[in-house]
């Protein structure tokens, strides 16, 4: 979801990534509820000192491919102060799975100590937290794991300009619970409020059960 | 290729003619294809004919002296009038000309000058004319020449017999070698082989290039030794070479043990001198030993894990596009098989510029030749897997000509074009950004749809299927476009290809569609075609039509009326598939029907309970679902539980009810066993809802 524009400052240009890739790691579980065509609803926290605040926000997953710990998808912010059309993104996603990413971001100004403090926000990381400092998380078995962390970029503005006064500069610690598809995320952007909470929960839920959709590509 | 209509001939054929065409003038004889067809004919009967001023009978060893010249002279002036002369081929072929060329070949005491201007007609008869194939090879040209191989005369008959069988087994017509199964003929390839005649082995290369095309084929040859023998000829002619490669190639095609066998042949000697050819002065050399490794690596990539030699393979190929003539149309083919399905050697590939110089030379040049083909196939796989290279090409003037391709007017061009804009649709990316989801793109495509060549509907339904992914907030063009009531049409094919993506198409579409939209496409498709489509004869077309059913009832409640009115015909039609416990796709994909439906209200859960588990007195075979609660397939497994939790859930009278009937089919105890399934996907929602 975008933010204020807090500065006039551009965000800086993102440092190379430098993800250890592990191949034959275990990636995550695949999950039902974290799949193409899911769509959660909730609300993003901006609080500042001076002011209570939370937007809505729906968020919509367009592609989910584990094995290359990729998944992509929409953000709608709904009630955003100033914009006239509730504010749609396209962000891109990086899962953790010691494969292909790990639990340091090396980029989009995130440093590791940026990446800890973040990722211990979330209960469910704190059983890691050892692993973690002991070898970056290459031990951990994330197959097995009933979470899944994750990282998502904001890349562009789907329904507006990028002179909306708004800014994607940031990006989101996410950590998605397999167990009822509830995700928690939080928003870091040197430049914006710290720790914004991102909280969404599953809509394909109806009252009667749960539904699927799925597309293919050739 | 065919040679033009009236003139051109190939190299090949222009190098079988062992004497330059000679001033018939001349000679007081007439040069109709009638007239010399008919001497000819005269001649072999062992009469001289008139007109024309020709031979003359006479008695004694002069007058056979003077026949045999007469024969010459004719077979000469045939041959000289067909090489590179299509109209001229046809026109002999008519008059029955090639059975009185090839029974020249035939005659016991035919003089070496008459052999050779036979064997050198034959050859060309036979060379881009495949009815002057069929011609030659019914009139047993193939065993004369081979016959005369053995000639004493080796100079020149050996030569022109061999030139001749070498144009032969140019074409897809002439018949295979047997190697495998036939001792005599392995002893007499290795005899060509061994000859120190080039034109022998370039044939005896030819004949293995022409015959090998199985696994025990390859090994034969192998055992033989022939691909040592074959490399020793390296240092012979242009020619010689680049037919040992082009049979190199042919054994170790798609073949492990032989592949492996020849990196290793030598101490690697054998290999290295391959790759010292990609680097070699004629373009055809380098392109042919390009093949050879490519071959290779693909036959056996645990010899040949050299990234730097597959870095100059892509450098080579990409050079070798700029050539003219044949070496530059078949380089970017070989360069979409280097790389074909590999990560890795397509990132190699983008960072060499192979997208922008691809469409540099796309660009440059025109769509009407056979290369725009084959550089929009290359850009094709180029853009199978890596969004960057799909980025690039998006990005450059190429989309626009890719465009014009689409309209273009020959077959092949727009199923490339088609391939290409199948490839950058093929990521989520894409299609979010909804760059190819306008009516530029679209029109043409749906226009496609009516082509009357198959293979360009079935290249445009590849395409329309991924861009039929509306992952864009705006609505789909595609549903304005008249798309649907072709899809619609395509699904009935009897063709079930055509049938599968048209039904893969909709399904696409069908994701996350509005309610209105999905009205609209049911209402095209009607719920019989959809019964029908459930039980067609090809799973892949079952598979998909039940993933667009799932699609339907997706959230939608009015779309379960459609599942379970009409007498439910859709829902006994899944029944019936499920019961017959089909493929796995099948089954994992009704399942998620039944689980969509079973979101709804107590009438679909009740629906989805009669064919889980039917009311039957007298039924005694166990309830399919819980084999599919056993199933190997975690899919299956997955797909299967959530319909039984939306079965149960909410908690209250109805659903205790059903949890019973559930319970007494053997189907809650294999649930609640699943706790400890290994798929994690099994697991949690367990823990969630039922515990």
């Amino acid at each position: 979801m975008p933010v204020r524009v807090v500065d006039t400052a551009t965000p800086s240009s993102h440092p190379t990534s430098g993800q250890d890739a592990n191949a034959g790691h275990p990636s995550p579980p695949s999950c039902s509820l974290l799949s193409a065509g899911r769509c959660y609803a909730g609300t993003q926290n901006v609080s500042t000192i001076q002011k209570e605040e939370a937007w809505k926000v729906n968020v919509r997953i367009n592609d989910c491919d584990l094995e290359q710990g990729y998944l992509c998808g929409t953000m709608e912010a709904v009630n955003v102060p100033l914009a006239d059309t509730p504010v749609v993104t396209f962000w891109e996603g990086e899962i953790v799975d010691a494969k292909n990413y790990t639990f340091f971001t090396g980029k989009w100004e995130a440093s590791p100590e940026d990446d800890i403090r973040h990722w211990s926000k979330f209960p469910s990381f704190t059983p890691l937290l050892s692993q973690i400092e002991t070898d970056g998380g290459k031990s951990v078995d994330f197959s097995n794991y009933a979470y899944i962390f994750m990282r998502w970029k904001e890349q562009y503005f789907v329904n507006v300009g990028v002179d909306c006064g708004l800014t994607i500069a940031g990006f989101y610690y996410v950590c998605f619970s397999c167990s009822d598809g509830s995700i928690s995320g939080y928003y870091y952007d040197p430049n914006s409020s710290p720790f914004q909470k991102l909280e969404l929960k599953c809509t394909n839920e109806k009252d009667s059960g749960f539904t699927f959709s799925s597309y293919e590509l050739q | 290729m065919p040679a033009t209509a009236s003139g051109g001939a190939r190299p090949e054929e222009a190098a079988a003619s062992a004497s330059p065409p000679s001033p018939t003038a001349s000679y007081c004889m007439g040069t109709r294809p009638e007239e010399l067809t008919a001497r000819l004919a005269a001649a072999a009967g062992g009469r001289p004919v008139g007109g024309g001023g020709g031979g003359r009978g006479g008695g004694g060893g002069g007058g056979e002296e003077e026949g045999e010249h007469e024969r010459v002279r004719t077979l000469r002036e045939i041959k000289n009038q067909i090489i590179g002369n299509r109209t001229k081929k046809l026109q002999y072929l008519r008059l029955g000309a090639v059975p009185v060329v090839v029974a020249a070949l035939a005659g016991p005491g035919a003089s070496p000058a008459a052999l050779v201007q036979a064997a050198a007609a034959a050859g060309s008869f036979a060379c881009g004319v495949d009815d002057g194939v069929r011609a030659v090879l019914a009139a047993g040209a193939v065993a004369h020449l081979t016959r005369l191989l053995a000639h004493p005369d080796e100079k020149v008959v050996v030569d022109a017999s061999a030139r001749a069988l070498r144009m032969i087994y140019q074409s897809k017509l002439a018949p295979k070698f047997d190697v495998n199964n036939n001792e005599k003929n392995m002893e007499f390839l290795l005899t060509l082989l061994n000859s120190e005649n080039e034109n022998v082995t370039e044939l005896a290369a030819n004949i293995i290039s022409h015959s090998c095309d199985s696994t025990t084929e390859q090994l034969a040859l192998c055992a033989a030794g022939v691909p040592q023998r074959l490399v020793n000829h390296f240092g012979g002619s242009m020619n010689l070479r680049d037919a040992c490669l082009d049979s190199l190639t042919a054994i170790i095609r798609n073949n492990w043990e032989v592949a492996s066998r020849f990196a290793l042949l030598d101490h690697g000697k054998a290999l290295r001198s391959i790759v010292a050819l990609i680097h070699d002065r004629s373009p055809r050399t380098r392109l042919l030993a390009c093949l050879c490794l490519i071959a290779l690596s693909h036959a056996s990539p645990c010899h040949f894990q050299d990234r730097q030699i597959k870095t100059k393979l892509i450098l080579v190929l990409l050079e070798l596009i700029e050539e003219p003539g044949h070496v530059g149309d078949d380089a970017p083919l070989a360069l979409t098989t280097l790389i074909k399905d590999s990560v890795e050697l397509q990132k190699q590939a983008l960072s060499t510029n192979a997208v922008q110089k691809l469409s540099n030379h796309l660009i440059a040049n025109s769509l009407e030749s056979r290369r725009a083909v084959t550089i929009l196939l290359a850009l094709a796989e180029l853009c199978s897997k890596l969004e960057e290279s799909r980025s690039q090409l998006m990005s450059v003037q190429a989309s626009t000509l890719i465009l014009d391709a689409l309209k273009h007017a020959s077959v092949d061009i727009r199923v490339a074009a088609c391939s290409c804009i199948k490839n950058i649709s093929r990521s989520s990316k894409v299609l979010s950004a909804g760059k190819l989801s306008c009516d530029t793109f679209i029109a043409p495509l749906v226009q496609l749809l009516y082509d009357s060549s198959m293979s360009v509907q079935v290249a445009a339904l590849g395409a329309i299927c991924n861009i039929a992914v509306n992952l864009t907030p705006r609505k789909s063009i595609l549903l304005q476009s008249g798309a649907v009531s072709q899809l619609v049409h395509l699904s009935k094919s009897m063709d079930p290809t055509l049938r599968l993506k048209a039904v893969w198409a909709l399904r696409n579409i069908m994701f996350l569609l509005n309610p209105k939209d999905k009205d609209f496409i049911l209402k095209e498709l009607t719920l019989s075609t959809l019964s029908s489509l459930i039980c067609d004869s090809e799973h892949f077309v079952q598979e998909q039509t039940l993933a667009l059913v799932h699609n339907l009832v997706d959230g939608y409640v009015n779309s379960f009326n459609y599942v379970i009115g009409e007498d439910g015909m859709i829902l006994n039609a899944i029944s019936r598939q499920l019961n017959n416990a089909p493929a796995p796709g099948v089954c994992i994909q009704g399942m998620f029907v039944l689980a969509n439906v079973a979101a709804g209200g107590e009438l679909n859960k009740e629906a989805v309970m009669n064919i889980l588990v039917p009311r039957r007195a007298d039924r005694v075979k166990q309830s399919f679902i819980v084999n599919f609660l056993l199933s190997k397939d975690k899919q299956l497994r997955v797909a299967t539980l959530w319909c039984v939790l939306n079965l149960i859930y909410p908690k209250c009278e109805a659903s205790s009810v059903r949890v019973v009937r559930l319970q007494n089919a053997g189907v809650i105890s294999q649930v609640k066993g699943m706790i400890n399934d290994p798929c994690l996907d099994c697991k949690v929602p367990l823990c969630s809802f039922i515990y």
